[in-house]
């Protein structure tokens, strides 16, 4: 074919000669080794060093920061939220992106869908630290318009972002509402894509709707869903700028994550940024330990 | 059809729910201030456009939408011209390095940014590109290449294997076969894998926060408003978060045409 | 409001000129046009939206580009050390308060300010209690350009309707706030939660000062002594009277809630005071009574300002600049405009205190309380360069105190002491 089609592309005739394979995977990956080796490796070093922003000079100190860890309440505070963190976040937002996909996709049709596309689509494209003060302002029990409905019942306004117990699902709220919506119009768009004939035939197997899809459909997108999963379970790791905005941790340490006590070490108010880096040392351990052990068993079961 | 209709009143209903906040905050960002603070909601109230022009006048944010948009825009770029291939390469040409370079891949985002903005930081003093955009750009490919490799792996995995073969025998070469029939047929999906890392980038405020001065982004900008210095401007707040959803909301407006008009002739 | 406006814009006019002159004298200077811009950071209180407005004038003076970011207070701390520890030099003016002043000092972060200030500036005329703030090791560091201490703010009608006098010692403070508080309608009392050098701690400070605390003796922290719990629990126990999620306030939730009319006596930063009296944002001005603090409370003393950057001013030109660009935004001159542009909480010279327009603004009653205030003014909290780290590991146990995380005060504070002896070792160990 190339033969008869003299305007094959020279681009085309490079790729192939070279091996388009290792064209396509070298350079990125070179690229990503290049940029992540060495801040990953300064990083390492800081974490065996004893450097403070607030005065010059640092010393070796080997694994004195690890040490430290051990006796350090706040630290293992903060691995408890980060898990509890995750776990809601991930577990809530697919969820909602599934129950919500599904919803539209069987009761709105047409344009009308593509109108609510855009609409789920709004809350993720508000920035992060703003969406977590708008919320935090509708959350106050003081001027906040949540406690409205409540006060109109005779209810106490309820202390959502003060209250120890109650906060960090508070948060997750927001960040359930952010990436939730805009999972359900991926969830949307994927259901889109199944071939119409198997849901079909499902159709006259099944007697509810929900049953279709449970059976029929989240099966068939499983690959898609675990690669979902996952996207966001690295996501939250990422706690930060909403935690930081709508309550900085508090009350007390009750919304700490590891990413947030982190950066308050190292970058907020005490900069003792080698503790910091040993903390997100251990981060960066014990996720690949966690991830990879996942990621066998999701292997498994796409398979 | 009754169905139908319950199933739109609940959908209404849930859209509501979900979009209230957005819909409050833009009605928030025509009020004063002292129509916000109020122990009871104000629905009636005297609208101003102060806010925005507030928000308008503000130099940073014109700064910091052109940063932004370059930054997320090259970054974004590169990601998409060096990942999908690679995505593609690892689903047809490499399935045995596919799960490791996964999870590298994954793995990348592991670190949390405290901890690799101070090296970033000395490393791109000692390069003399400390403070610019094409650092930011360089951190940021990091995170887009890494995630349409991630993302773009299961959009090319429902590519059909076998209209791939029959266009090799009849002589495509390989970069043919890739541009010509698998991406044609994956792009709905990688177009969400796209949006997705978008959305990451945009948004992304403590690398940005950390690595820039004179050169910050949009995030930061957000940031500026919304963190307290003194007074906590709700007004202004809420007038910059409708203000600076608006550029990615069309551009997502424009992605999603282009989805749908795909759709349409696909089917 | 009309004719405001008209006399500001006159006063624009006749400043313009008037640096049009100065303006003359720097063309002379060889730095005019050397400097291509300078980055001045900053955090949003009032007086920097006004000097963005008006750096015109300068920058025509200098031929050079001012370039002012904010950003938030902690932002504003962190982001301006990352870039003086790191040496980045990106900002040639920084932002410095009380409670990072003895950190950039001692780093060398910031270069004294006097020397290079022009005489005319006049440093004596700045209020004692701000120079006090900006002065580290009897060298001043900062010009300030907002300050203050603490006042008692009530609702005159409200203590009026129950027959109650304004509370002269703690004892009264509890009855009164107890007296007043009316919830859901009105709560009595409100407070800052939120954990933090600048917040909770800064507002239980002089609770514990005024019973007699101290920070330290020698090396050792004294503040989880029996003064330390003593305090605290005074602190827990207003809480009651304070509307429901104060455990996490920050001073923005005290003073929306005041000037929202739904809480009836606070004790807070004067700077707060005109707030409650600007009737475009303050449902109760003119509803408003100003005090001393009750009895033993001091007030705590603070200061905001600009300093000149180390490492951003590698050259001469840029180190004059900078420091003209602090003496101007410092100026008399620059605190009168604001003052007539209604800028009535930021200030840091007597002679705005004597200033006609500022006493014909402010409700006499604030200044009176401001001037008996005064004596009892001081920086109380322990100005070291450990101090944020200190203030911060206190604060987070203040917090958990206050939101009922932590029940037992004792070991909260024992906590707090142990970490501040911990931080002052590390620091000695560099």
């Amino acid at each position: 074919m190339n033969a008869a089609n003299p305007r094959a592309e020279p681009f085309g005739k490079l790729w192939s000669h070279v091996g388009f394979a290792r064209l396509a995977l070298g350079p990125p990956l070179a690229l990503l080794v290049l940029m992540s080796l060495p801040p990953t490796i300064g990083a390492l070093l800081l974490a065996f060093r004893n450097v403070s922003l607030m005065s010059p000079g640092s010393r070796w100190v080997g694994f004195a920061n690890f040490a430290r860890m051990l006796t350090d309440r706040r630290l293992h505070n903060a691995l408890r939220i980060s898990l509890v963190w995750e776990v809601v976040t991930v577990a809530g937002a697919v969820a909602v992106a599934v129950l919500l996909g599904v919803l539209i996709f069987e009761t709105v049709k047409g344009r009308a869908r593509d109108v609510i596309c855009l609409a789920l689509i709004l809350p993720i494209l508000l920035p992060r630290v703003s969406a977590g003060l708008i919320w935090r302002f509708m959350y106050s029990p003081l001027m906040g318009i949540m406690k409205y409905p409540l006060q109109l019942v005779g209810v106490p306004p309820v202390e959502y972002l003060s209250q120890p117990g109650t906060a960090l699902y508070a948060v997750a709220v927001v960040d359930i509402w952010q990436w939730g919506l805009f999972f359900a119009v991926i969830m949307l768009k994927l259901l889109e894509t199944l071939p119409a004939s198997p849901l079909e035939a499902a159709r006259l197997d099944y007697a509810s709707t929900w049953g279709v899809h449970w059976f029929v459909s989240l099966p068939m997108l499983r690959p898609a869903l675990i690669t979902m999963l996952f996207v966001k379970a690295v996501e939250s790791l990422r706690s930060f700028d909403l935690i930081y905005t709508m309550t900085n941790g508090g009350p007390g340490i009750a919304t700490e994550t590891l990413d947030l006590y982190a950066y308050q070490t190292g970058i907020g108010m005490s900069g003792r940024i080698s503790y910091a880096a040993a903390m997100s040392v251990l981060l960066l351990i014990l996720s690949t330990l966690a991830f990879s052990v996942l990621w066998k068993r999701s292997q498994r079961w796409s398979e | 059809m009754k169905r139908g209709l319950g199933g739109a009143v609940i959908v209404v209903v849930l859209l509501f729910a979900t979009l209230f906040p957005v819909l409050w905050t833009l009605l928030s960002s025509f009020k004063t201030l002292k129509d916000i603070v109020t122990p009871v909601p104000t629905l009636l109230f005297q609208p101003t456009w102060q806010n925005y022009a507030d928000v308008l006048a503000t130099p940073s944010v014109q700064h910091g939408l052109t940063n932004s948009a370059i930054v997320v825009g090259c970054s974004l770029g590169v990601g998409m011209l060096l990942g999908v291939p690679a995505a593609y390469a690892l689903v047809r040409h490499a399935p045995q390095l596919k799960s490791d370079v996964l999870f590298y891949v994954l793995s990348l985002r592991f670190m949390p940014p405290v901890a690799i903005a101070i090296p970033f930081i000395v490393i791109y003093t000692d390069l003399g590109i400390n403070d610019t955009r094409f650092s930011l750009i360089l951190t940021y490919c990091l995170t887009t290449i890494s995630t349409i490799i991630w993302l773009g792996v299961p959009a090319f995995e429902q590519v059909p294997r076998e209209i791939e073969e029959a266009a090799s025998l009849e002589g495509y070469t390989e970069f043919e076969v890739f541009r010509k029939v698998a991406l044609p047929v994956a792009i709905p999906s990688l177009i969400g894998a796209i949006l997705f890392t978008f959305v990451i980038v945009w948004n992304e405020l403590l690398i940005a926060l950390s690595l820039t001065s004179q050169n910050f982004t949009l995030p930061v900008v957000a940031a500026s408003f919304t963190t307290m210095g003194m007074e906590v401007p709700w007004g202004i707040i809420n007038a910059s978060t409708i203000l600076l959803a608006l550029p990615p909301f069309l551009f997502i407006g424009v992605i999603m045409r282009f989805l749908n008009r795909f759709f349409r002739a696909a089917h | 409001m009309k004719l405001k406006s008209i006399g500001l814009q006159v006063s624009i006019a006749a400043l313009a000129l008037a640096a049009f002159a100065t303006g003359a004298r720097a063309a002379d200077n060889e730095c005019v046009g050397k400097v291509p811009t300078i980055r001045v950071i900053a955090q949003p209180i009032l007086t920097i939206p006004f000097l963005d407005k008006n750096k015109g004038e300068f920058e025509t003076k200098w031929n050079t580009k001012v370039d002012i970011q904010q950003f938030g207070e902690n932002e504003r701390r962190a982001k301006s050390r990352l870039d003086a520890s790191q040496g980045a030099g990106a900002y040639q003016v920084y932002y410095i308060d009380e409670a990072n002043v003895a950190e950039f000092a001692t780093n060398k972060w910031v270069l004294p300010l006097l020397d290079l200030m022009p005489k005319e500036w006049d440093w004596n005329d700045f209020l004692e209690g701000r120079r006090a703030v900006a002065t580290y090791k009897d060298v001043a560091y900062f010009a300030p350009f907002e300050g203050g201490g603490d006042v008692m703010m009530y609702r005159k009608d409200l203590l009026a309707a129950k027959g109650l006098q304004p509370p002269k010692n703690l004892d009264e403070l509890k009855k009164v706030v107890a007296a007043l508080n009316d919830p859901p309608n009105v709560y009595g009392w409100s407070e800052r939660g939120r954990r933090g050098s600048g917040m909770n701690v800064w507002r239980w400070t002089p609770f514990f000062r005024g019973m007699g605390g101290q920070w330290f003796s020698g090396d050792k922290p004294t503040f989880n002594s029996d003064i330390g719990v003593k305090a605290t629990q005074y602190y827990l126990d207003l809480l009651k009277f304070a509307p429901p999620g104060s455990g996490t306030n920050t001073w923005s939730e005290v003073i929306e809630g005041f000037r929202g009319g739904q809480v009836a006596l606070i004790v807070e930063s004067d700077v707060f005071g005109p707030w409650a009296e600007d009737k475009t944002k303050s449902r109760i001005a003119g509803k408003v009574g100003y005090a001393p603090p009750p009895e033993p409370l001091p007030s705590a003393g603070f200061a905001h300002g600009f300093a000149i950057s180390t490492k951003g001013n590698p050259t001469d030109c840029s180190k004059t600049v900078a420091a003209d660009f602090v003496a101007w935004s410092t100026s008399k001159d620059m605190e009168a405009r604001k003052v007539k542009a209604g800028i009535l909480s930021d200030f840091a010279r007597k002679s705005t205190l004597e200033n006609p327009d500022f006493k014909a603004q402010v409700n006499p009653d604030y200044i009176k309380a401001l001037l008996d205030t005064a004596p009892k003014t001081d920086l109380l909290i322990w100005k070291s360069p450990l101090w944020p780290e200190v203030g911060d590991d206190l604060g987070l146990q203040l917090e958990e105190v206050l939101t009922g995380s932590q029940t037992d005060i004792k070991q909260a504070l024992d906590d707090a002491a142990d970490q501040a002896s911990e931080a002052i070792k590390r620091a000695a160990g560099q």
